[in-house]
């Protein structure tokens, strides 16, 4: 009898046991299908923002740009992207944990027994279109789109991942050998994406009428201002899911990709207080709106690497400093080098990760790895200018060679004209050049 | 044509169409690399007629 009983209670518990583990890889595919889905607000934001930065004849060709890198980063990060993440988190060796990133690998689809690989898979994807949407808004208005499209590939799902591979990973090598943190991805999403972009602007040239003789900056405001601060808004709600993403579900637990404990509440208090002090920062040195509004993003970068363990009063501190200091940077590289940023993505991105990293380093150092030595302020400096050149160099190789086959830039004549006379189909406002008396004779009756 | 690389769902795995024949799915990825890089071709090519329009 109570032989019997002991039995039916194993049972029970088996039972009990695999209702928990299930329940408990349910949740995840759930929490990184949200994330994944906030991420695309990311992509809304970054058109609205793109198309409303750009002067009313290039608005389409602009949004047009955004959407065509959205659409091939998904088959291009399916097809090599995620292997590359797999294989080289100890350098440029090989990983045998690669096979499982193959197109034709049995995780590669619909698998009962592999619920983890689709859903890091497209949370990683959307990650990747960040990186090209970063990109795109520097070099709107005159770039090519296929010129553009190649580069968007390359950077979404060969450069980044690879850095994300050594520095993102809870192997990869800047963290194992230097002890690297950078929890919310500031260095391998937002300093490769900003430096890459470096490197393509150099190439590229300025827009035609940006610059006078004598060196001067003509200002080249786009048409519709509040459609980018909207877009702007966008994408830090699509931070959280970017954020949320940057978080391992464990089902007991939360983690950072390296591993160590982390909790949800610790993303929120830093993010949010994060992005406030960017956006006063920026306030404070520009009063500008659109500024203020990319001193949200760069709140949110600066505290990017230290999410799980700032203080939150420290992490507003540290965004306040970036929203102070990165709008001059912009002004550095714009004014002085006369390299013709449009959205000022490589000072927001590429500078505020780097401010990120050393800032992590500066008042996170001593904090234990799982793999590798504590944190430091020397081997955050050292994986900011590992980030920084893996960004910058393929960046402006392969822009120049783009620029060697003509495929970089478009013709004066279509400039001047306009992209979207040129080469889009449709018209973003048709209506807006029609005489008057053809408006008021097709209004309808009333 | 059975694409189903099961016949039962007892014990079923990799489920997806052609699982278990990797030949075919390496040829859809190849097939599916050419398309993107054709269409870019093809993007180049329009750009190149709609700029000489200008």
């Amino acid at each position: 009898m109570e032989q019997q009983q002991l039995l039916d209670m194993t049972a029970k518990l088996e039972a009990l046991e695999k209702s928990l583990s299930m329940a408990t890889t349910i949740n995840a595919e759930v929490f990184y299908w949200w994330c994944t889905a906030l991420m695309v607000a990311i992509h809304a934001g970054f058109l609205a923002y793109e198309m409303g930065a750009s002067r009313a004849k290039n608005a389409l060709a602009s949004g047009l740009k955004n959407l065509l890198a959205f659409a091939f980063l998904v088959p291009a990060f399916y097809y090599v992207g995620w292997w590359i993440y797999l294989s080289f988190p100890a350098g440029l060796t090989l990983s045998e944990a690669g096979a499982a990133g193959i197109p034709w690998s049995t995780s590669m689809g619909p698998n009962l027994t592999d619920q983890a690989s689709g859903i890091f898979y497209a949370a990683f994807t959307l990650f990747a279109a960040t990186t090209a949407s970063i990109m795109s808004g520097s070099v709107i208005e005159r770039i090519r789109i296929s010129g553009f499209t190649i580069l968007a590939v390359f950077l979404g799902s060969v450069v980044w991942v690879l850095g994300a591979s050594w520095g993102w990973h809870p192997e990869g090598w800047l963290t194992t050998q230097w002890g690297l943190h950078d929890v919310g991805a500031a260095g391998c999403v937002h300093t490769i994406a900003g430096l890459f972009t470096l490197g393509v602007l150099i190439n590229l040239g300025p827009r035609v009428g940006r610059y006078n003789a004598d060196g001067s900056v003509n200002d080249l405001p786009g048409h519709n201002m509040p459609m980018s601060l909207i877009g702007l808004m966008l994408i830090v709600m699509g931070f959280f899911g970017f954020l949320g993403g940057c978080i391992i579900y464990t089902g007991d637990t939360w983690m950072t990709i390296y591993n160590t404990p982390t909790t949800l509440s610790a993303f929120a208090f830093n993010t949010l207080m994060g992005i406030a002090g960017g956006m006063i920062g920026s306030y404070l040195v520009t009063r500008d709106p659109f500024w203020m509004m990319s001193g949200a993003l760069i709140g949110v970068i600066s505290s990017a690497p230290g999410l799980d363990v700032y203080y939150p009063g420290l992490a507003f501190l540290i965004s306040f400093a970036g929203g102070c200091f990165i709008p001059k940077l912009n002004d550095i590289v714009v004014k002085k080098f006369k390299i013709d940023d449009a959205v000022g993505a490589v000072a927001v991105h590429g500078f505020g990760g780097i401010w990120g990293l050393i800032a992590a380093g500066l008042f996170a150092s001593g904090y234990p790895n799982v793999s590798g030595p504590n944190v430091s302020l020397i081997g955050q400096v050292e994986s900011a200018i590992v980030f920084a050149l893996l960004g910058f160099v393929p960046g402006y190789l392969l822009s120049y060679v783009l620029k060697m086959f003509g495929l970089l830039r478009v013709g004066a004549a279509a400039e001047l004209a306009g992209l979207d006379m040129a080469e889009v189909p449709v018209r973003a406002y048709p209506e807006a050049n029609m005489p008057a008396f053809v408006n008021s004779a097709t209004s309808p009756a009333e | 044509m059975n694409t189903a690389p099961i016949t039962t769902w007892e014990g079923a795995e990799a489920y997806f169409t052609f699982a278990d024949k990797p030949g075919i799915l390496m040829l859809f990825t190849a097939v599916g690399i050419a398309l993107c890089v054709y269409t870019i071709y093809s993007m180049a090519c329009h750009e190149n007629k709609a700029y000489k329009k200008k």
